[in-house]
């Protein structure tokens, strides 16, 4: 949160010419040091700013404390004494039922497996689901790590060049947009596994994550590269950039110091709704049954199997659906936290 | 409208917090099990004259009257009998078309092919190459004509006709007396360019009488002419290609509407007689089926009992694999459920090409998991282990389980380590190709920990439903292991050895998937389908299977077909007929 009095204090401001930002601002609490300038850089504000809004900490606090679950998943696992690919509901007789449905109430939730059975093949649900946020949570930073880079690339070279490069780039950004991504996904993997993959082998996890990172990495830089497309052809007219062209700097330095230093905060908040858009796309495309294959645990494909038994197991989907709900919740918010912090300014 | 869409997903996830309940599946065993299996498991007597004649036997408590509701998932692509091979298409056509013979069941449970147009279920010669059929008296078609030897001669007649292609061929090839498909050559225009079968293969010397000539004994014929695919077709009505669309009726209702895809209505048809058919009733005024209803739809309505829902009932939609628990689990459910064998066996093919070291098959047999398949399948509902090929539906069916696929329901690993081993395979990479369902993905991934436990390097490929049977089909085919699975066309092994084991077959397409071709056993198969008594014909079959099984290994038999299926609470007489596996169209009524 960010108090009205200080935006109004830090809007009077004037930006210093080198176009940084503010460099100057009262500091963070308004008590302490009311009539003391200090010089603090954009990012130390940030973070003081971020640091006062509670709902940001939490926020984080949440989502890095998921990070960590499905970091450490083999720790978990192994602490927990149980693995996400034994079939312990079929190995062991007395768990599942004669129809595949685990035998104690609340789905077979007890000392022995925390969250419960997998119906049907009677897997460990608390394993499943740390490590199926593993693999969609890794899967989901690489390709917002690769889309951000991207889009960079192709935001900053439109916005900055202009002209038939800014033309063919946002034609090319358009393009990319009219691709509905689950479809090409699902039309694009049987193609790459008859072309790469001999038909007496299984297509390997490494290849089916990879060909499933490289098709939403293709379809999910546009939005940030339009964003940054914009953002640069305003800052392109500013005096500072001006001033350094007439100085003589080469291109390349000019974007490098002084435009993108200017768009860190764009980039930062899209990107921190990107990755949860990711992780339910991840998951969606499991949910269709075109993600990973089926041997990795997977937290889409938790909410796919949740589906099928939810008239007699609700319990099943409980776990993933909170955990889901919680992260995407708490990753939005923190994405908005950190857009505040970074710009008082924009309102709300 | 950030608020907004905060609270939005607060409730989703208080939703999902408060529903996040669910009490236990509790342990019970559920109630198919073998008893079922032997009531199923009889000799289909062939019946006299005096089993012959109708009425049949009443239901009890039914009246007449009443519609019915029917949910179908699949809508009829053919209502030609002469085009008519898939089961669901089977079942409605017992409502409308009458054959030579059809299969009776009584009220205990017992099955006897009886003659339906015919007098009796047929009279053979002594070498049985020659049948004679006697029709009956009374017997109409929907517009009031006498059915006559005419018109039955004019139904085997245009089986020959090209544009007759998805029907059974087995009285074709029979009267030809050649395999595959030779027999086209006997008749190549059917009968409408005025050629007509000789009375060496086929005699009506009056108007009530038939007789078959055969070139080989065919003892299995009463069984085959109660096929749907048999069925009698109007000489005077054949209209060839539209009689696809609509088909003159012969049984104790008529088509008043089609709409394919979308819904059928039968309504009675005046013109039959019930005194002459001893199979069928005809208590509902109209049958209105609904198409399109898929399994778990029909299920949910079936299950709510709600209005329209308690006169209504599905011939073969079952009840689908996650459902189960719920119908099995509610007593007022249950009591409105009925379950049964389907003539399926899954097995797990090895193709013989691929896989020659016989010890390399044993330890694949050993290591597969079989519960999970039934597990799959939504337990003892959908499947039973199963430890041969011959289904308890088909004559001749025994317990026997040379490995341990009943005894050991999870496989034995180590067992199945111990042969690789032996074998000097360990590490062999073993590709198991199968059908991209949930059922099987999950079986796959069973399948795949249990064979690589045991030492195999498992490389899964999923293929496409639609496209499965032919993918593995192709004799050149790539893969080293796929599931298939085969039904009986009657109640005799000799509709399901030859077909899948017999070598000579082998050929892309032909069901016999492993590629298993011995020689020895194929001179077996050609004997035993000679043997006259059926009785005797049925204990060799089961001797026959069990040897290859043991010696051979071709097909890891994994599980026996079975299915659930139910009815509104308002609707009576519904019964599982183990001929069609599914519920009986002719018994059922409306309760008032």
């Amino acid at each position: 949160m960010t108090s009205p009095s200080q935006a109004a204090i830090a809007g009077a401001e004037t930006p210093d010419p080198d176009g940084v930002g503010l460099t100057s601002e009262p500091s963070g609490g308004q008590e302490p040091a009311k009539d003391q300038l200090v010089g603090r850089s954009p990012g130390q504000l940030m973070w003081m700013r971020f640091k006062r809004d509670r709902t940001g900490v939490v926020s984080a606090f949440v989502v890095l404390t998921m990070f960590a679950i499905a970091a450490l998943a083999p720790v978990i696992s192994w602490l927990y004494g149980k693995d996400p690919w034994t079939r312990y509901g079929q190995i062991e007789p007395g768990l599942l039922n004669d129809n595949g449905y685990p035998v104690k109430p609340n789905g077979g939730i007890d000392g022995e497996y925390w969250f419960g059975l997998e119906p049907g093949l009677g897997r460990d649900v608390l394993t499943q689901l740390v490590y199926g946020m593993r693999t969609s949570l890794s899967l989901a930073v690489i390709i917002t790590i690769l889309s951000v880079l991207l889009a960079i690339v192709i935001g900053v070279a439109g916005g900055y060049m202009g002209g038939k490069t800014d033309y063919f780039l946002g034609r090319l950004t358009d393009l990319m947009m009219s691709f509905p991504n689950q479809l090409f996904f699902v039309a694009f993997v049987p193609v790459v596994g008859a072309l790469v993959v001999s038909p007496q082998d299984e297509m390997p996890t490494w290849l089916r994550a990879s060909v499933l990172i490289f098709v939403m990495w293709l379809l999910g830089w546009m939005t940030l590269a339009r964003l940054l497309r914009g953002q640069v052809l305003t800052l392109r007219e500013r005096e500072f950039v001006e001033a350094a062209k007439v100085a003589g700097t080469p291109p390349w330095r000019i974007i490098r110091k002084e435009l993108l230093p200017n768009v860190v905060t764009p980039i930062l908040v899209q990107s921190t709704y990107m990755l949860p858009n990711f992780v339910t796309a991840v998951a969606g495309l499991s949910f269709l049954g075109v993600g990973m294959p089926a041997s990795t645990p997977d937290w889409g494909r938790m909410f796919a199997t949740g589906a099928e038994v939810y008239q007699s197991n609700i319990t099943y989907m409980f776990f993933p659906g909170v955990a889901m709900v919680v992260f995407i919740v708490a990753f939005n918010l923190l994405g908005d936290s950190v857009r505040d912090a970074f710009d008082p300014k924009s309102g709300r | 409208m950030r608020t907004a869409r905060v609270s939005v997903v607060g409730l989703a996830a208080g939703a999902l917090i408060l529903t996040g309940c669910s009490s236990g599946g509790g342990g019970d065993a559920g109630d198919v099990s073998k008893d079922d299996a032997a009531k199923q498991q009889v000799r289909y007597d062939f019946g006299d004259a005096a089993a012959s004649k109708g009425p049949a036997e009443p239901v009890k408590g039914a009246k007449k009257g009443g519609d019915l509701t029917v949910y179908q998932r699949d809508s009829y692509a053919h209502l030609d009998p002469a085009q008519m091979y898939v089961s669901d298409e089977g079942t409605m056509s017992t409502l409308i078309h009458r054959r030579l013979t059809s299969y009776k069941r009584d009220s205990a449970g017992k099955y006897t092919v009886v003659g339906d147009l015919a007098t009796d279920s047929g009279q053979a010669s002594k070498d049985q190459r020659t049948w004679k059929y006697t029709l009956k008296d009374g017997i109409k078609w929907e517009d009031g004509s006498p059915i006559t030897s005419k018109d039955i001669r004019h139904t085997f007649e245009r089986q020959f006709a090209p544009f007759i292609s998805e029907g059974p061929v087995f009285i074709q090839q029979w009267m030809a007396g050649k395999s595959g498909t030779g027999y086209r050559k006997l008749l190549p225009d059917g009968p409408y360019k005025g050629d007509h079968l000789p009375d060496k293969v086929l005699e009506t010397p009056d108007d009530k009488t038939v007789i078959f000539h055969f070139k080989d004994p065919q003892p299995d014929l009463p069984y085959a002419l109660g096929m749907a695919g048999y069925a009698a077709v109007q000489e005077k009505g054949d209209t060839k290609e539209k009689y696809d669309k609509k088909p003159v009726s012969s049984g104790p209702y008529k088509i008043a509407s089609f709409k394919s895809g979308k819904s059928m209505k039968l309504v009675r048809n005046e013109e039959w007689d019930a005194k002459t058919d001893p199979v069928r009733h005809a208590y509902p005024d109209a049958h209105n089926i609904q198409f399109g209803v898929s399994y778990e739809a029909s299920t949910k309505r079936l299950v709510s009992d709600s209005a329209e829902n308690q006169t209504a009932v599905s011939y073969t939609n079952q009840v689908d694999a996650s459902s189960m628990q719920s119908v099995r689990s509610d007593p007022k459910v249950k009591d409105r459920s009925l379950s049964g064998y389907q003539p399926y066996v899954g097995k797990i093919s090895l193709n013989m090409d691929r896989l020659k070291d016989k010890k390399v098959r044993e330890a694949i047999a050993h290591a597969l998991p079989a519960q999970s398949l039934v597990q799959a399948f939504g337990g003892s509902g959908g499947g039973e282990l199963a430890g041969n090929y011959l289904s308890p539906t088909v004559a001749g069916h025994t317990e026997s389980d040379p490995y341990g696929k009943v005894e050991n329901p999870q496989g034995d690993v180590k067992k199945a380590k111990r042969i690789l081993k032996e074998a000097g395979k360990t590490g062999q990479k073993l590709t198991f190709a199968f059908q991209n369902s949930p059922e099987w993905q999950d079986y796959s991934i069973a399948a795949k920990d249990n064979l690589t436990k045991a030492g195999f390097d498992v490389q899964l490929k999923d293929i496409v439903a639609d496209t499965y049977y032919d993918q593995i089909g192709k004799v050149k085919n790539k893969y080293d292991m796929y599931h298939s699975s085969w039904g009986a066309d009657w109640p005799s092994a000799g509709t399901v050895i030859p077909p899948t084991l017999d070598g000579r077959q082998v050929q892309d397409g032909a069901s016999n998937y492993s590629h298993y071709n011995n020689p020895e056993m194929n001179k077996e198969m050609d004997r035993i389908s000679k043997i006259k008594d059926p009785d005797t014909a049925a204990k060799e079959w089961g001797k026959l299977a069990d040897k290859i099984l043991k010696e051979d290994l071709p097909d890891v038999p994994l599980m026996y077909y079975k299915q659930i299926q139910l009815y509104g609470s308002k609707v009576g007489g519904a019964v599982n007929n183990a001929v069609i596996s599914s519920i009986d169209p002719t018994q059922l009524y409306v309760k008032k």
